[in-house]
């Protein structure tokens, strides 16, 4: 008996391979808690959601802040970050020392004009500074000019000199015909607000300058969203400027329930953020935990939602998005009916929207437009079409590598008949293929218009068919490379296709060393990954929660519309109830 | 460190979890083992039988777990039998859960060399495996639940098409006549239905996690009552198919059932890459658990995080994966194993559950 027991101890190749398995997961963990320290240690995102409710922690304290626009005339905030912050030069009522300073500062900057005038019967010395191009210059004309220099009437019952604090009051009630005034007597303020096109004007006398906002620059109208177009459903998306945006929205849903909070983002050059919510229905804790991640912004230029979307993320490191961005304006307001939260950023058409759940992905808002059936057909066709871009390759590669046998046969003679001559494994064919459309598609965004057509014609067709008969591929794998490369555009967000075009190459590796066995493997990795992601706290794949009939009542079938009484649970709304 | 009992599971998400830990390895080999044993077709007898015992079982430890509420076995036994004594038996219930889960991962190894990957050395084929459950496992008991409940329709649904379309080699005259010896063969054919149905050990400590702990009875209830069905069908399929002298002759007796049927309407001819594909997702989903519940018991013990001795079992796991030489081998560690459980959870439990009663009503 006790030879029996020596036999079974483990020889020392086993003892080896033990410990490799110990230490492959070791370092790896090692690594990543490293990087997350690093991470941690450059930015402030250290505490994430991870609260039970939806939406987070609520170990926020709140520090004060933001702007919400109150009034047509305020006192402008001083916590603009201007370039010299140590010297403040202030105006300080003498007309000549004024337009100086003005000119000092504003000495490189050539498209700043400057108009001398004179007000109404006063003859009170007065200049308007404004960028040429920013401002609009009929509004300027009709709305400053004209009634500074006509300005007779107010000034009826008066002296030649009036009091500072009288003129400026008139100035601002009955002449300037302007919406939006503010008052600043920092010179480099003004002179920010000049370049972002308002009008500021210099009156002699007044230490304080007015800035009048008339902004016109020039801008794209509403057009149709190119990346995410519908075929039933409101055609307009949104635009680059931020009021545009923000006036679309609310027209879309007119409700006194919808929150714009508004923050001012960037170190050098500042952009406007809008948050908004429906205050009714939103989880206090999400729109807490936002704005919180907001606050933790630190970088000098916001160029585009994206990298508000990189830098308030839960989890960098994963391929798939926890943020959803559109350019639909109907897109974000369900998304705020269901009890989300979106962001508008200045100079960008793309809002985002969070938390995002798995489902969003392969949801598209005119699923909702149509009729039950119809909207749960496609959604059944773009589920599966998900599941062929990302497993269709790997399981050609594993079946024709590891198993033919598995294959019906038929089927197997005449790919494996085909596939003779092939001089390459099937792997590096599959890769050949895989990485030719991959470069195709890219370049096929980059092309000019004339040529854009002809390329995709002959790139698909006429490369596929002449790497067929050159022998480099068998005809087989140009069918499932296509039929891949077609259903993984068949989603409705653009983000998700390219997500799921990364993962099929990491399936197409698994398959390639571990056959059918290496694509089970990597399916319970992935369902690994999307379990433990969340976004927002809120669990990506939602399966955490108690199971919920009406949620699945929206997952792949979409049930009719009297049926979908309820809002998403996962979200924690305050007013779980669609109607009533 | 207790840190994971803040997670908190469902009733439903709790039968989920222990239906998913029992349908493992066993239904591959069952209906040899079981034939094995009894020699008579009139096992699914004795499958409803060994159902209702492991019911019994389970329902000792689900009482047991009920009269300390929100803590595991490891926690509670020290209040029983004294510290030293519930260590030494934790230590053993540790032990039986790294063989359960050594067992199952070297039956995966095992089938998946023999029909789906001729060439590849088994170190890769376990390490893959092994750390993939490990990624999953970090997410606590709530990844692994729902990973349960992201695969159960999808196993469920196959395992049930591949038994209905195996009706076209089904003879049911293999069956007959039931009860043609006597319930003699039934009783021996209970003892390895135990060993294949372990389920009442799971319940050591997933009643700790749920919200409502007075439903574990109705967990334990379902749980015993949807894996006895498969098991069921699995054995009666399998021997309608091939006779109990068929049975005898095939190592994986339900995989060959679903390699002898041809299905010619549609796409796929042969099932058993199918078969495969789930049954390994479904081992996965019971070594998940076996794997938890080990470093759940020593992370309670030794005091330490459960993350790291999840990863210091790892080679544990691996070891003990490599111990058995052969299939034959294998299959005597299952027996094995299935001994140790019965000493563990059908006779100790009810003398442990008769000493809190005393110690209740002392104190």
């Amino acid at each position: 008996m006790w030879n029996e027991v020596i036999e079974l101890i483990p020889s020392w190749g086993v003892v080896f391979q033990g410990i490799m398995i110990f230490c492959v997961p070791f370092f790896l963990l090692r690594t990543i808690s490293w990087a997350k320290a690093k991470e941690d240690r450059i930015t402030t995102r250290a505490e994430k959601a991870t609260g039970s409710k939806g939406g987070g922690v609520s170990s926020v304290e709140n520090s004060g802040e933001t702007g919400i626009l109150e009034g047509p005339v305020k006192q402008s905030s001083s916590n603009v970050v201007t370039k010299d912050k140590g010297k403040r030069i202030t105006y300080s009522g003498h007309f000549e020392d004024d337009l100086q300073k003005f000119r000092e500062i504003s000495a490189d900057m050539h498209d700043v004009n400057v108009r001398e005038l004179r007000i109404g019967s006063i003859k009170t010395r007065a200049a308007l500074l404004y960028v040429d191009g920013l401002t609009d210059k009929d509004k300027m004309d009709q709305n400053i000019l004209k009634p500074l220099m006509n300005a007779y009437q107010p000034f009826m019952n008066m002296n030649n000199k009036a009091e500072a604090k009288d003129l400026q009051d008139i100035l601002i009630h009955e002449i300037l015909l302007i919406s939006e005034v503010e008052l600043t007597d920092n010179a480099y303020l003004s002179l920010q607000k000049v370049l972002f096109g308002s009008a500021v004007l210099l009156v002699e006398g007044i230490s304080e300058v007015f800035v009048l906002s008339s902004p016109k620059g020039a801008t794209r109208g509403i057009q149709e969203p190119e990346s995410e177009a519908v075929l039933r459903g409101s055609r307009s998306g949104f635009n680059e400027t931020l009021s545009d945006n923000t006036a679309m929205l609310r027209r879309h849903g007119q409700s006194t329930e919808l929150a714009m909070i508004s923050f001012t983002l960037g170190k050098r050059m500042q952009k406007e953020l809008i948050l908004t919510y429906i205050k009714d229905i939103a989880n206090d804790e999400l729109v807490e935990e936002v704005k919180r991640r907001i606050k933790t912004i630190d970088i000098d230029d916001v160029q585009e939602s994206g990298y508000v979307e990189q830098l308030i993320e839960d989890n960098s490191y994963s391929p798939f998005q926890q943020i959803q961005n559109t350019e639909r304006p109907d897109r974000v307001m369900a998304a705020l009916l269901e009890g989300r939260v979106a962001i508008l950023i200045d100079g960008t058409p793309f809002a985002l929207i969070m938390p995002v759940t798995f489902g969003m992905l392969l949801q598209s808002p005119e699923d909702y437009n149509d009729r039950w059936m119809v909207g749960s057909l496609l959604r059944l066709l773009r589920f599966f079409a998900a599941t062929i871009s990302l497993f269709a390759p790997a399981l050609y590669i594993s079946f024709l590598s590891f198993q033919p046998g598995l294959i019906p046969t038929k089927l197997a003679i005449s790919i494996i008949a085909s596939r003779q001559g092939v001089p390459f494994t099937v792997l590096i064919e599959a890769l050949i293929m895989e990485t030719s459309i991959e470069i195709l598609r890219e370049a096929g965004l980059r092309l000019p218009k004339p040529i854009g057509p002809a390329m995709g014609i002959v790139g698909g067709l006429i490369i596929g068919q002449a790497a067929v008969e050159a022998g480099i591929v068998s005809p087989i794998l140009v069918i499932v490379v296509s039929i891949t490369a077609v259903s993984s555009f068949s989603m409705p967000m653009y983000s998700a296709g390219m997500t799921l075009r990364m993962l099929r190459f990491a399936a197409m590796f698994f398959a390639a060393i571990f056959g059918l066995y290496g694509v089970v493997l990597f399916f319970l990795l992935l369902s690994s990954h999307l379990i433990k992601l969340k976004s927002f706290g809120v669990p990506y794949l939602g399966l955490a929660v108690p199971n919920r009939t009406f949620n699945w009542k929206d997952f792949i079938f979409r049930m009719p519309l009297q049926f979908l009484t309820g809002r998403p649970t996962l979200l924690k709304p305050k007013d779980p109830l669609r109607k009533g | 460190m207790s840190a994971e009992v803040k997670d908190r599971i469902t009733a439903v998400q709790a039968t989920i979890i222990l239906a998913n830990y029992t349908i493992a390895a066993g239904v591959l080999t069952l209906p040899r083992t079981i034939v094995e044993a009894s020699g008579s077709p009139d096992v699914w007898i004795s499958i409803f039988l060994g159902g209702l015992i492991s019911f019994l079982l389970g329902l000792v430890i689900v009482k047991l777990s009920q009269r300390f509420p929100g803590q595991t076995f490891f926690q509670y036994i020290g209040k029983i039998i004294g510290k030293p004594l519930g260590v030494v038996l934790s230590i053993g219930v540790i032990g039986y859960f790294l063989s359960i889960a050594g067992f199952e991962i070297r039956s995966v190894q095992e089938v998946t060399s023999f029909f789906l990957l001729e060439g590849t050395p088994p170190w890769a084929i376990v390490a893959a495996f092994i750390w993939i459950a490990f990624y999953l496992c970090r997410g606590g008991i709530n990844a692994i639940t729902s990973m349960c409940r992201l695969i159960v329709p999808i196993t469920w649904t196959v395992f049930l098409g591949v038994c209905l379309l195996s009706f076209e080699v089904f003879d049911l005259n293999n069956l007959l006549p039931v009860l043609g010896e006597g319930m003699e063969p039934v009783w021996k054919g209970i003892r390895p239905t135990i060993l294949t149905f372990t389920a009442g050990e799971a319940m050591l400590f997933v009643v700790a996690f749920m919200d409502k702990p007075q439903k574990a009875v109705k967990v334990i209830i379902a749980g015993t009552c949807i894996s006895t069905i498969f098991y069921v069908l699995a054995v009666v399929a399998t021997i309608g198919a091939f006779s109990i002298d068929g049975v005898l002759t095939r190592t994986w007796p339900f995989l060959d059932l679903v390699r002898s049927f041809e299905v010619n309407y549609l796409i796929f001819e042969r099932f058993e890459s199918l078969l495969l594909v789930i049954w390994i997702m479904q081992i996965f989903c019971t070594f998940c658990v076996a794997i938890y519940a080990a470093a759940l018991g020593l992370s309670q013990i030794i005091h330490r995080s459960f993350k790291s001795c999840l990863l210091a079992l790892l080679p544990v796991v691996y070891i003990v994966s490599r111990i058995p030489p052969n299939v034959n081998a294998l299959f005597a560690l299952g027996s094995g194993i299935g001994d140790c459980m019965l000493i563990l959870f059908g006779v100790l439990p009810l003398p442990l559950l008769i000493i809190t009663y005393f110690r209740r009503a002392a104190s």
